[in-house]
């Protein structure tokens, strides 16, 4: 009896102990934060997207802190605006490196900054994930300056456009079409150079590349002139409102075919702006609002409880990268003592990532880009969108 | 054929927003001899305002438009009052009140731009820096076809007020005692004042006047190209309106009229010839070589700097 008393005793213990023990690992970081920096355009022209990734990410951070966060660290995120500008765009990102000691940073939200504040990143060996940025060369073999330390959970252009463009063609054959792009803003350009080369791809004749800056007051001129190539599809590759326009000022001047867009189409304030001008107008998106597995669910939930608004795509790649960068965080074991060391580890683990997020089961390929399913979706005509189809990366 | 006309019809109805826009700069311009670079903002707080009296608030839209042009007027007020008669008054430096409208200008940007839902200024926009456009069925939408051309009812209502007003603007300058009493202070305002002409009072109501038109073209240009934003006066606008300005000749309402159909026109012929990517291009080498040329302007007069 006395020994098995004594064994109790023991074995209790050594259960406390290594409860202790346990406990001791997996809260090494309680009391500590972990710096994160995030770089968005929350004013000007990407001001129409911005907002939503910084409610994404806010919503995001706050999530991972209230269940206890990074190995017991709290996240800290310093949220600043690009102004959509360039220049203040890598201005910030080297603030976010050299006094506030980030060791990940997300953003831009344009493509055109990206080019811009990625270099600083890279440079300073600090992870920067691009959640916005769709461009082409933004990582992989395109980027000349990436060294290896930027990541995208944003799908790319080059991929999303030639699938929407497949998944029309493939359903209705269209023989013509014409595009229209700003040639002022890189995400546009370069929308039109992937076009150029899908639609005929798809067998879409494309009779006319219509060229305009992002400035135009009226834009009606560049619509009659691809109106009157009587075409059966009108490719938009732009930001924003410049597509709802289009749409609008085409309808009105008799265009009854098909608009096939990007990224820019993918938010509800295009398509509430389009209205039913812009009903069927199709797009490649990361994200769709009505999936309902698990991770998207308890996003779109916590989204509308927090925000009264209905998220949109940026917001759900900015919230899915905190979610990603917190991952790699967690498998990192951070020393949080040494923000280079910190960085390091962040940047080995992000290559290892694979996890369920509210865009779909993700990973990144070699070349740091995202592969997750692709989600064809249409404009609704009242500021919403229906899903066409899915497709599974390859 | 057919699209040429459409075409030219499009120069003319850009003509008419790019003139109706740089009329409000050149009666400001003409008078108190300042470029008044709010001049933009006012014509998006048009916009706005209309746009949040029909879309948040459920107003008709006679109304909106009523309360858009008083509230632009207003505006013009708070720029005579808080941006250019107290530099006006320390006899500053004409570059200073430019310096003082862009100020003005960029808080009033900044005002539509932060503003959201359950916030200060909520009850005046809730979509941050999107472009929305006024909700179906609240504003007259209509499109015409004769001859297989596409006639726009919003686009047209421009195209005729324009008009309208450049006679009605005309007419008051010439013809009424408020606009002999404007002319004269654009002449001379010392001399002005020594005639017993309240000159402060003049420039005041040349900027309601001004602010006013502003307004109304903001809720023209939301009503035609259904886009409105914090960023419509300063990103579409405002570049062409000084182009237009000088063009025309700086402080000639005729001249602001022309050289608006000038360069819409000239736009849309660049399209249609060279492409699409040089009609910027040349459009401004046309206000280069006017600027070489004939620096006055279409119909400005050459004119002595003013004391």
């Amino acid at each position: 009896m006395v020994l098995r008393l004594r064994t109790v005793v023991v074995l209790a213990g050594l259960l406390l102990g290594t409860t202790a023990c346990a406990s001791g690992a997996r809260s090494s970081g309680t009391g500590k934060t972990i710096q994160l920096g995030a770089v968005f355009s929350l004013t000007g022209a990407g001001g129409v997207y911005g907002p939503q990734q910084r409610n994404g990410v806010q919503l995001a951070v706050d999530t991972i802190n209230a269940n206890g966060g990074i190995n017991g660290a709290k996240i800290a995120i310093d949220i600043v605006d690009d102004g959509s500008d360039k220049a203040q765009a890598a201005q910030q990102t080297q603030r976010l490196i050299q006094d506030l000691k980030a060791v990940a940073i997300i953003g831009p939200t344009l493509s055109n900054s990206a080019v811009a504040a990625h270099p600083i990143a890279a440079n300073a060996k600090v992870p920067m994930l691009a959640v916005s940025n769709t461009g082409i060369g933004i990582v992989g073999s395109g980027c000349t300056y990436c060294a290896g330390w930027i990541f995208r959970d944003s799908l790319g252009e080059s991929v999303a456009f030639p699938t929407n463009i497949k998944t029309y063609a493939d359903a209705k054959h269209p023989k013509t079409g014409v595009v229209l792009f700003p040639n002022d803003d890189k995400f546009s350009a370069d929308g039109a150079a992937i076009v150029k080369d899908a639609a005929p791809a798809n067998g879409i004749q494309l009779v006319d590349a219509i060229e305009f800056t992002k400035a135009e007051t009226d834009l009606a001129p560049y619509v009659t002139r691809a109106v009157q190539k009587k075409p059966d599809v009108l490719f938009i590759t732009s930001l924003g409102g410049i597509a709802a326009k289009i749409m609008s000022e085409a309808r009105k001047q008799g265009f009854s075919g098909q608009f096939l867009g990007g990224n820019g189409f993918n938010t509800p304030a295009v398509s509430k702006q389009a209205g039913a001008d812009g009903k069927g107008a199709q797009s490649a998106s990361a994200w769709y609002i009505g999936n309902d597995f698990p991770a998207n669910a308890s996003f779109v939930k916590a989204y509308q409880a927090k925000f009264a608004a209905e998220p949109d795509q940026f917001a759900a790649q900015a919230y899915a990268g905190v979610q990603i960068v917190a991952d790699a965080a967690t498998r990192a074991k951070l020393g949080l003592v040494d923000a280079v060391k910190d960085r390091q580890a962040i940047r080995d683990a992000l290559e290892k990532t694979s996890l369920p997020t509210v865009l779909g089961s993700f990973q990144f390929t070699p070349d740091h880009d995202v592969r997750q399913t692709i989600w064809v979706i249409a404009m609704d005509g009242n500021g919403g969108f229906t899903l066409v189809n899915s497709v599974k990366p390859s | 054929m057919r699209n040429d006309v459409q075409q030219l019809l499009n120069g003319l109805f850009l003509g008419s927003i790019y003139a109706l826009f740089a009329l409000g700069y050149t009666l400001v311009f003409g008078v108190l001899d300042v470029l008044n670079l709010a001049h933009s903002s006012v014509f998006t707080m048009g916009a706005v305002v209309s746009y949040s009296v029909v879309a948040i608030h459920g107003g008709p839209f006679w109304l909106a438009a009523v309360l858009g042009i008083a509230v632009s007027g207003g505006l013009g007020l708070v720029i005579e009052y808080a941006s250019l008669r107290p530099l006006r008054r320390r006899a500053a430096p004409p570059i200073t009140a430019l310096v003082s409208t862009i100020g003005l200008a960029l808080v009033l940007v900044s005002l539509i731009e932060q503003a959201r839902g359950g916030a200060l200024f909520g009850w005046l926009w809730r979509d941050g820096a999107n472009s929305v456009r006024f909700p179906r069925g609240s504003v007259p939408e209509k499109t015409f076809r004769p001859f297989g051309l596409t006639l726009d009812v919003n686009k047209a209502a421009i195209l005729v007020v324009t008009v309208v007003l450049v006679v009605a603007l005309a007419w008051i300058l010439r013809r009424s005692g408020a606009g002999r009493a404007m002319r004269a202070v654009a002449e001379n305002p010392r001399a002005a004042r020594y005639m017993g002409i309240d000159v402060d009072r003049v420039m005041a109501v040349t900027l309601v006047a001004s602010s006013a038109l502003a307004g109304l073209a903001g809720i023209l240009y939301g009503l035609a190209i259904s886009d409105i934003s914090p960023y419509i006066g300063r990103d579409q606008l405002e570049l062409r309106g000084l182009a237009v300005l000088v063009l025309g000749g700086m402080g000639s309402v005729v001249g602001s009229v022309v050289g608006g159909y000038l360069l819409a026109i000239a736009e849309v012929v660049a399209l249609l010839t060279i492409g699409s990517n040089f009609r910027a291009a040349v459009a401004f080498g046309l206000l280069f070589v006017m600027l070489v040329v004939r620096p006055q302007g279409l119909f400005g007069a050459a004119r002595p700097e003013r004391s």
